[in-house]
């Protein structure tokens, strides 16, 4: 009997760490045509991008069901678990919502925490990752929610896009619309601030805003984790990955991918970084 | 009037007396405007200046009972709404000083005009941050310093007199205190157009000592001689650009050409003026190009057709909706309200659409060839309606006039780009989300970080920087030094390139002119990707006016 951490696909929490820390990875949906997949389960982020340049309509997505999360609780308890489960921000998905309706319908005295994020993709595989090593050493699911809680304001992230096209028509442009504009070809820089995409700055070519990204890394040291996060130019992400080598001991330095329902939103070459703030033997 | 001029001088003279001197100087605009030695299209000074006073005598009342400190204080009032351009903004500051001397004076005497001339003096050194001698400026203090040396016990009209000859000698001797004056063997224009405002004032209240005065100074032979050194500037004036006036700048951009025997340009132009805005009237007694800005463009072609066969026609709207329609599908959101707004100056569609998806609440239509006055800044703010503006002049000679607002109003903030392209760098720079001063501090932190180069047709012979320049020359500047004559466009944009130096991480955007053919700017994009490896090339349409192409380097 433990306390396990469940996390949703919206987290790009590579399979082997999701395994290796015992993380339940509980998958989104993404529609293509009449097809729905189930996210890095039923199609890979190979296929998906490989599909994304030659569909007549974009991929939407959905949140888990209420029924998957319903199911995913019952094997956890069933094995004498508790729960806390970390999601996406509710302002850019329903699945916090789906989360909190299954913890209801099976009963509110169920050892259950949900937890909204405020964050989305690699720094929530993060914090995911992080609870689930304090689970070992922390004996009640509410104490490990709660220091989950007050951590959230130490994950950062930027992500560095090719077109905010997909993510506009996606409908989750949130705050960025301001950098919304065809006419030069700029790479936006995006945050997620208070759960919401929030734009940060406009270089001009790629090359600048990968450097951009670096420095804004930088300027957050000391950083424990740093987890590098690609659509498809994984060249780039090993660049920066070991630009930033330096900063942090190798076991805090992770590779993860957008997957197929972060790619919905993002599209090809997108970038990001995300780090945790603190010294490497902090908390 | 001699009874006056013991006892000072009443506030309708005052006003008849710059009333002449405006009259003066619109007869001399020509003149002055000839004497803009670069070779560019740019605002000219002759323009800027008329314009500038004639806001100051179009505010003041037809009311004899007013004290010359109230019509001087109206003057001022007036100039610095209707200040125009760097030298505008000089002479608004001239008055500003001139009017707060005689603040409170029933009648203007020597010893008060003395003093005022002194404070308008010292009013337009504080308009700029870095004053230059052998400008108006300079003409400005010998006409201040002759006026207080006279001495308080002198008449008035003494004291007028003797500030006008220092004024005409100070006048002459500019190109010995300004390199490319003297390179253009030619006097300064701005420092032309305040003798000619001097001198008028003189001939509004003893005009036949304004023209002793005038002889005696060989002003004519001054002006002779520069003419002389600009060689047959009129052909320049004609073919190239001209002559201008730009009001609140909304409604329609209208293009014709009239054809016919026997017509006048002159009468066209006259006519426009009276009856459209931003009138620009060129051409001889066989055709007639009318470029005016009109709220209906009906009658202005039926004037045309009442003269002769129209051609040629082109009607553009320019109000809010068609800026937005060009930007395309991301009609921007409206600042109205807002915390924060950019409001830049821009010509051409493509660049109000660019500036306007970038993040401006309002583009104010102006710029090279159209400086808009104080009060259009004021009131492309007021479009903008957030509670804090920055705003982006885009051209060295709207700096000024820019700042002159910010100095009158908190609200406002000016980045100082001097050109489109550090006005398109300053405007990525901005996000909407972030408050004022990060934005600021970010902004102007980009005015270094780009090379600006712009490539347009030398409207006159000329030298300049060494550089022998001929009329109808493809001409590209860098960083406002003319650096190449070439005989095409394109040419001049690569040559320019190259002597900037690019490297493979260098970014060059290019924005192509309305005059600037589309296929020669494709060809030369590609030419210019070929020049370094890896160099990025963005080509964007820009519509500007003038420059067949602006160009940065990043």
């Amino acid at each position: 009997m433990a306390i396990r951490i469940v996390t949703d696909s919206a987290s790009d929490l590579p399979v082997a760490l999701a395994q290796a820390n015992d993380v339940t990875v509980v998958p989104a949906y993404v529609i293509i045509g009449d097809e729905t997949y189930k996210d890095g389960v039923e199609i890979t982020a190979d296929q998906f991008y490989e599909r994304l340049g030659t569909l007549p309509r974009l991929p939407t997505t959905s949140q888990p069901t209420v029924a998957d999360f319903q199911e995913a609780y019952q094997r956890l308890l069933a094995q004498g678990h508790q729960i806390v489960s970390i999601h996406v921000s509710s302002k850019l998905s329903g699945t916090f919502n789906s989360a909190s309706q299954a913890k209801a319908v099976m009963g509110d005295d169920s050892p259950i925490e949900i937890v909204d994020s405020q964050l989305a993709s690699a720094p929530l595989s993060l914090a995911a990752l992080n609870a689930a090593q304090w689970a070992r050493e922390m004996p009640d699911y509410r104490e490990l929610a709660q220091r989950v809680r007050q951590s959230l304001s130490r994950y950062h992230t930027f992500v560095l896009l090719d077109t905010l096209e997909y993510l506009q028509k996606g409908g989750r442009i949130g705050k960025a619309a301001a950098f919304v504009g065809g006419m030069l070809k700029v790479k936006p820089i995006l945050t997620v601030r208070d759960g919401e995409v929030h734009p940060l700055e406009r270089p001009r070519s790629r090359e600048r805003g990968r450097a951009r990204l670096i420095e804004m890394v930088r300027d957050l040291a000391p950083v424990r984790q740093i987890n590098v996060i690609h659509s498809t130019d994984r060249a780039q992400a090993l660049a920066v990955r070991s630009e930033l080598s330096e900063m942090v001991e190798p076991e805090g330095l992770i590779e993860s991918r957008f997957g197929p329902v972060l790619g919905t939103y993002l599209g090809p070459n997108a970038l990001g970084i995300a780090v945790t703030q603190g010294s490497p033997d902090g908390p | 009037m001699a009874s006056s001029q013991q006892t000072g001088l009443s506030g309708a003279e005052l006003r008849r007396a710059f009333r002449q001197a405006f009259e003066r100087l619109e007869e001399y605009r020509d003149t002055v405007n000839a004497l803009n030695v670069f070779p560019v299209p740019d605002g000219d000074t002759g323009t800027n200046m008329s314009l500038t006073l004639r806001s100051g005598i179009e505010r003041c009342p037809d009311d004899d009972g007013l004290s010359a400190g109230e019509v001087a204080k109206e003057l001022a009032q007036g100039t610095f709404f209707g200040a125009r351009g760097n030298s505008g903004v000089i002479l608004s500051q001239f008055f500003k000083g001139f009017g707060d001397a005689l603040e409170g004076c029933e009648t203007c005497s020597a010893a008060h005009l003395a003093q005022a001339l002194d404070r308008a003096r010292e009013a337009a050194y504080g308009a700029v941050g870095n004053p230059r001698e052998g400008t108006m400026l300079t003409v400005i203090r010998r006409a201040a310093e002759a006026a207080l040396e006279s001495g308080e016990a002198s008449d008035l009209m003494a004291v007028l007199e003797i500030a006008y000859l220092a004024s005409c000698v100070a006048l002459k001797n500019t190109p010995e205190q300004l390199p490319v004056l003297k390179e253009a063997g030619v006097v300064d224009s701005g420092g032309l157009g305040v003798v000619v405002i001097l001198g008028g004032v003189l001939a509004g209240l003893a005009p036949e000592r304004s023209l002793d005065l005038s002889a005696e100074a060989g002003l004519e032979d001054i002006i002779d001689d520069s003419m002389a050194s600009l060689g047959d500037s009129s052909k320049s004036q004609e073919s190239g650009f001209v002559h201008q006036s730009l009001e609140a700048d909304w409604g329609y951009c209208t293009e014709f050409i009239i054809s016919g025997q026997g017509l006048s340009p002159q009468d066209v132009r006259q006519y426009f003026e009276e009856n459209a805005r931003s009138t620009v009237v060129v051409g001889d007694p066989e055709n007639v190009r009318v470029h005016i800005h009109a709220d209906d463009p009906g009658p202005a072609i039926s004037y045309g057709v009442s003269l002769g066969t129209v051609s040629n026609v082109k009607i553009e709207s320019m109000d809010d909706q068609n800026v937005e329609w060009a930007a395309g599908h991301s009609a921007p959101a409206s600042t109205v309200g807002a915390e924060l707004a950019v409001v830049a100056v821009a010509a051409g569609q493509g660049l109000a659409a660019l500036f306007m998806e970038s993040g401006c609440g309002h583009v104010i239509q102006g710029g090279q060839t159209m400086n808009p006055s104080v009060q259009q800044v004021i009131q492309g703010v007021q479009r903008a309606g957030a509670e804090n503006t920055i705003f982006l002049p885009n051209n060295k000679n709207i700096v000024l006039t820019a700042q002159q607002v910010a100095a009158n109003d908190p609200t406002v903030r000016v980045v100082p780009t001097r050109s489109i392209p550090q006005g398109v760098a300053a405007v990525l720079a901005y996000n909407p989300l972030s408050p004022l001063e990060e934005n600021l501090a970010a902004m102007e932190e980009t005015l270094s970080t780009v090379t600006t180069i712009e490539v347009t047709q030398a409207v006159r012979d000329t030298s300049v920087d060494g550089v022998a320049v001929s009329l109808g020359d493809y001409i590209a500047l860098l960083d406002d030094q003319l650096m190449i004559t070439a005989q095409s466009p394109e040419a001049a944009l690569e040559q320019a390139v190259v002597l900037a130096g690019v490297k493979s991480d260098s970014i060059l955007t290019v924005y192509r002119g309305a005059d600037a053919d589309p296929e020669a700017a494709e060809a030369s994009a590609s030419a210019l990707e070929s020049l370094v490896p890896g160099i990025q090339v963005d080509q964007v349409y820009g519509g500007q006016p003038h420059y067949h192409y602006l160009a940065s380097i990043e």
